[in-house]
């Protein structure tokens, strides 16, 4: 008890308030409620990007959507997105050998910031990144 | 195939079941609507894993292994306007998007070097250091929305 009391009573310490940042919060976002299956697991709240009226485009392999096709990973969201799906190349490196080759990378990435009801029932403030 | 093996990044799965998606800053993110312009910008991400195959990480037992990687920096940038469209289901979402032009992306990822049982053999370490102007834009967009509750 005294080293607790005397960390309690040096000022050091102090209790975490709910609203003091985004780690103490108690509600998470939660996914949109669509999903997909997946080659190796259960199926994922995801819709591939593409237009947001649903229709056919390239880039998803589960055709049209006539509810739309939501470009944000969470619900009960209201805010700015951004989406990309791109291919890209560059430079990799053995960190070990110092071998270099050429790499490619295909990314689907998007960013969502703005409010959303969380998993707690209140409504938050926020930004994300899918990745 | 790369000598250098497979590599593929992401935040995992939630237990909420979110998908591969990090709370970031918000000065992260900048965007004007009127311009079409959007920028994502991260640096020192270290809530990422390298799955090295994306199957891999969608398997729960990941039977290649799941290392902890760093996204040292990552930025896009959105620009253009390709086309714009607006969409509402009358339920559950609506939106109004710009198609973008053109989205180069820049990033700079690393992996540490690995021993079981993190992974199942002892692997070398890896950095990829991207070249914005390979890049090629299959889609890109950004916009407003609204869904679920806040429709």
């Amino acid at each position: 008890m005294g080293a607790a009391g005397a960390v309690l009573g040096s000022g050091l310490w102090t209790p975490a308030r709910a609203d003091d940042d985004n780690e103490s919060r108690c509600g998470v976002p939660l996914p949109i409620t669509y999903t997909h299956p997946t080659p190796t697991g259960p199926p994922i709240h995801h819709y591939f990007p593409g237009p947001i009226d649903g229709s056919a485009a390239a880039t998803d392999p589960f055709g049209t959507h006539p509810e739309g096709r939501d470009p944000s990973l969470i619900t009960n969201f209201s805010g700015v997105v951004g989406e990309v799906d791109l291919t890209f190349s560059g430079t990799a490196t053995d960190t070990n050998t110092g071998a270099k080759a050429g790499y490619s990378f295909h990314t689907d990435t998007r960013f969502m910031r703005g409010e959303f009801i969380g998993s707690d029932q209140q409504r938050h403030k926020g930004a994300f990144a899918f990745i | 195939m790369s000598p250098l093996g497979p590599h593929s990044y992401d935040p995992g799965i939630a237990p909420s079941l979110l998908v591969w998606t990090i709370e970031i800053p918000e000065g992260s993110i900048e965007i004007d609507l009127n311009n079409a312009e959007a920028t994502l910008h991260l640096e020192n991400v270290c809530r990422v894993f390298d799955a090295f195959t994306v199957p891999n990480s969608f398997d729960t037992h990941h039977p290649l292994g799941l290392v902890s990687a760093v996204i040292e920096s990552l930025s896009i940038h959105w620009t253009g306007i390709s086309k714009t469209l607006s969409f509402s289901n009358g339920k559950t979402f609506r939106g109004d998007f710009i198609q973008s032009v053109a989205a180069p992306i820049s990033v700079t990822v690393s992996t540490p070097s690995t021993t079981p049982p993190f992974t199942p053999a002892a692997q070398d370490g890896f950095e990829f250091v991207a070249d914005p102007a390979t890049t090629v834009t299959n889609f890109a967009q950004i916009g407003q929305e609204h869904n679920g509750s806040l429709f």
